[in-house]
């Protein structure tokens, strides 16, 4: 009887996939190297050919430097395979910056969008041209039929998306949908960073990153750091980010009883 | 004719004889006419250098039209100085003049006193009073009725009433005279290097709609694709003009990022600026032309295919539609550039050019967002002058300083100023901090310790 139930719950979990996958039998997923994450994912890895969402919290949701360095990062061993565009609305993306992190600089053709929907567009387009691997656009919110249009335009030639919300400076914040076509949502805020022992000053950067939300996988909140960041090495390792710890499941800690504190 | 000739007592239009008479071993050369105006050609075409207009003035002469370029080389006498200095070199005499009128200018350099004439503006009719009529270019047989009358110098002429003028010595004397003293136009035939690269199309009834004209377009960029590829050329820059009924062009310009001769994709960057023609009674030409003509080898097949074919078919395309849509300058790719001062050390280059060597250094940490302007921090509190502060206020909010790095101190690049503009005051010591949340700074403090006055403090980037 379990062996039955369990190869209906294996064919019912392939033909989700499928479906998940969009009809792409060969959906390719990018593996962070870490069990702990990858195991949150479906296809054991961030999957490729759709799009990812990257926010921030309080002052990063004007600057957007973490949401935009993780997700460099998450998507620098990509850029072995192709090009990469990043789509802003403001010109402050510094390459220096960038190349120091370990991202390759040098393959990342920049696009300044003159507004929202426009910076929709060009990623659109960029996202469905042939050579492009990765990318990057900092909008304020994708709606859900720009994240559909997105995302039909990531199966056309397997590119991933990755959307930087960036809210204008000055900006009213805008009411954001509730729903969205992105394949997972990250939540990145900058944590204090931890130099080596007998270093001085400040060590590699780290990150608080939440997986908030992860189509057919499960969220996850971890402390990640980019350990060879501004170093020679940077964009030489297997994969530039390192897990160092795991942050409590905010699922779990939720049911776990509440102490009230003064 | 130089003086050594003239020495000899020959001259220009002298008998063959006579001068093989007066010089026994004189070496003579058939005449050749076509050669001469062949170089005459050559000439105009490397006298463009000094001004877009010049015009060849058979057989021995060339006009340049100066009126607005002559400052480039610091002034009229500039210009002619350097003129002649490049013509002495290759051996070629000439004499100049520079005056108001095309007329005036001819006669001085013709028979004006002196290799060099310049006039001044309106002062062409003093230096042509002493001058003998055949400098107006008259007509032969008024030149001799001139010298037969016992008028013999222009001043002569320039009083004479104009209308007995006009009756004895014909009609082309008096405009002659005009143009020489400014009060006709004349019009020189200007040589205009030949564009080859332009196509055009003509229609029996005027077309509007704008499916037709996303056809037409398509139509002419074959047309002019098509020589391209003959004569294995491409282009980065097509300018498309629909002349309409009335008479008025209108111009659309697309660039490529490669050069290129593909009609579909030409076509294709057009398509979107084509709403913006306003037909009004209909288009009958349309014209492209071909700019930045370069040499593009034929279509070849690659070894590494994987790459390079991605640059043809997906990249180049897209940085053209982007570019197209959004403008020069919103497309690009950061190149490295060596300054130590961080805002210069990235430029804005081509978007697909192939990357150079070297690149910026990874241990100098740099910021992920560098802001233009830096911004400044409003009460920073610092243990001494130049320790990493310890609290700031950015943007109404205060960040409590837990661990800081640095100074790295960047001075003004005195190398590139002259040496009395340096000064210390140009110092900047920028500090990476990290504040009680994790986020990282990048901030910096103007100009060195100096007792009394109050350091000040700026914020130029975040890191991620």
């Amino acid at each position: 009887m379990s062996g039955f139930r369990d190869g209906r719950l294996a064919a019912l979990k392939a033909k989700i996939a499928a479906l998940e996958a969009g009809g792409r039998a060969d959906s390719e997923s990018l593996p962070f190297g870490t069990p702990q994450i990858d195991d949150c994912f479906l296809g054991g890895g961030l999957a490729l050919g759709q799009w990812h969402e990257f926010t921030g919290a309080g002052m990063e949701v004007e600057t957007a430097a973490s949401p935009a360095a993780f997700a460099a990062l998450v998507a620098a061993p990509l850029a072995q395979r192709g090009e990469a565009v990043w789509v802003l609305r403001r010109d402050d993306l510094f390459a220096p910056g960038l190349a120091g992190l370990g991202f390759p600089a040098e393959r990342l053709i920049q696009v300044c969008a003159r507004d929202e929907a426009e910076a929709l567009a060009i990623a659109e387009d960029a996202l469905a041209s042939v050579g492009v691997a990765a990318v990057f656009a900092e909008v304020e919110a994708v709606d859900l039929t720009a994240g559909r249009r997105l995302q039909l335009a990531c199966e056309k030639r397997g590119s991933t998306g990755f959307v930087i919300r960036r809210r204008p400076y000055g900006g009213q914040e805008r009411k954001t949908a509730s729903g969205s076509a992105a394949a997972t949502r990250w939540k990145i805020a900058p944590a204090a960073s931890q130099p080596g022992p007998g270093e001085f000053g400040l060590g590699p950067p780290r990150w608080r990153v939440e997986l908030e939300r992860c189509r057919g996988g499960r969220t996850g909140a971890w402390l990640m750091e980019a350990q060879t960041a501004f170093t020679w090495e940077a964009g030489h390792g297997p994969h530039p980010l390192r897990l160092v710890a795991e942050l409590g499941d905010r699922q779990l800690a939720s049911a776990e009883p509440v102490r009230l504190s003064a | 004719m130089d003086k050594a000739a003239r020495a000899a007592g020959l001259h220009a239009g002298q008998k063959a004889t006579d001068a093989m008479a007066l010089v026994p071993g004189l070496v003579t050369a058939e005449a050749e006419p076509e050669a001469d105006a062949a170089a005459l050609t050559a000439l105009v075409d490397w006298a463009v250098r000094y001004s877009p207009a010049v015009a060849p003035d058979a057989p021995d002469g060339l006009f340049l039209d100066i009126a607005g370029v002559s400052h480039l080389w610091g002034g009229e006498a500039e210009l002619v100085a350097d003129f002649r200095a490049r013509l002495a070199a290759n051996g070629l005499y000439f004499r100049c003049a520079v005056a108001d009128t095309p007329g005036a200018a001819w006669a001085l350099a013709h028979h004006g006193k002196g290799a060099e004439i310049i006039a001044p503006p309106n002062g062409q009719a003093d230096l042509l009073a002493y001058l003998p009529p055949a400098a107006l270019r008259l007509e032969p047989q008024a030149a001799a009725q001139m010298e037969r009358l016992g008028l013999r110098l222009l001043f002569q002429i320039i009083g004479l009433p104009r209308a007995p003028l006009a009756r004895r010595f014909g009609k082309q004397t008096l405009i002659r005279l005009d143009q020489a003293m400014g009060r006709a136009d004349e019009a020189l035939t200007f040589r205009r290097p030949p564009h080859p690269w332009f196509a055009r199309l003509a229609f029996f009834e005027p077309i509007s709609a704008l499916e037709d004209l996303q056809r037409v377009s398509f139509d002419v960029a074959a047309k002019l694709c098509a020589r391209l590829e003959r004569e294995g050329h491409g282009a980065k820059r097509f300018v498309i003009a629909f002349h309409r009924v009335d008479g008025k062009a209108l111009p659309l310009t697309i660039g490529l990022s490669l050069a290129g001769r593909d009609p579909v994709r030409i076509a294709k960057l057009l398509a979107p600026k084509l709403e913006t023609i306003d037909p009004d009674f209909g288009i009958d030409v349309v014209t492209l032309e071909a700019e930045a003509v370069e040499p593009v080898s034929g279509r070849q097949v690659r070894l590494d295919t994987s790459t390079e074919a991605a640059v043809e078919d997906g990249l180049a395309p897209l940085v053209d539609r982007l570019t197209n849509r959004l403008g020069e300058g919103r497309v690009w790719k950061a190149a490295p550039v060596a300054s130590h001062v961080p805002e210069q050390s990235s430029r804005h280059a081509a978007p697909l050019k192939p990357a150079t060597g070297g690149g910026w250094n990874p241990e100098a940490p740099r910021p992920l967002r560098l802001f233009r302007q830096p911004e400044p921090l409003e009460n920073v509190m610092a243990l001494t002058p130049d320790d990493p502060p310890r609290q700031f206020q950015w943007r109404k909010r205060v960040h409590r300083v837990l661990q800081a790095e640095g100074p790295e101190r960047i001075g003004a690049e005195w190398w590139r100023a002259d040496i009395d503009t340096i000064s210390v005051s140009h110092v900047r010591d920028y500090y990476r901090v990290e504040d009680q949340e994790g986020a990282r700074f990048w901030v910096f403090r103007e100009g060195l310790y100096s007792a009394g006055a109050e350091a000040r403090w700026w914020l130029h980037g975040v890191f991620g």
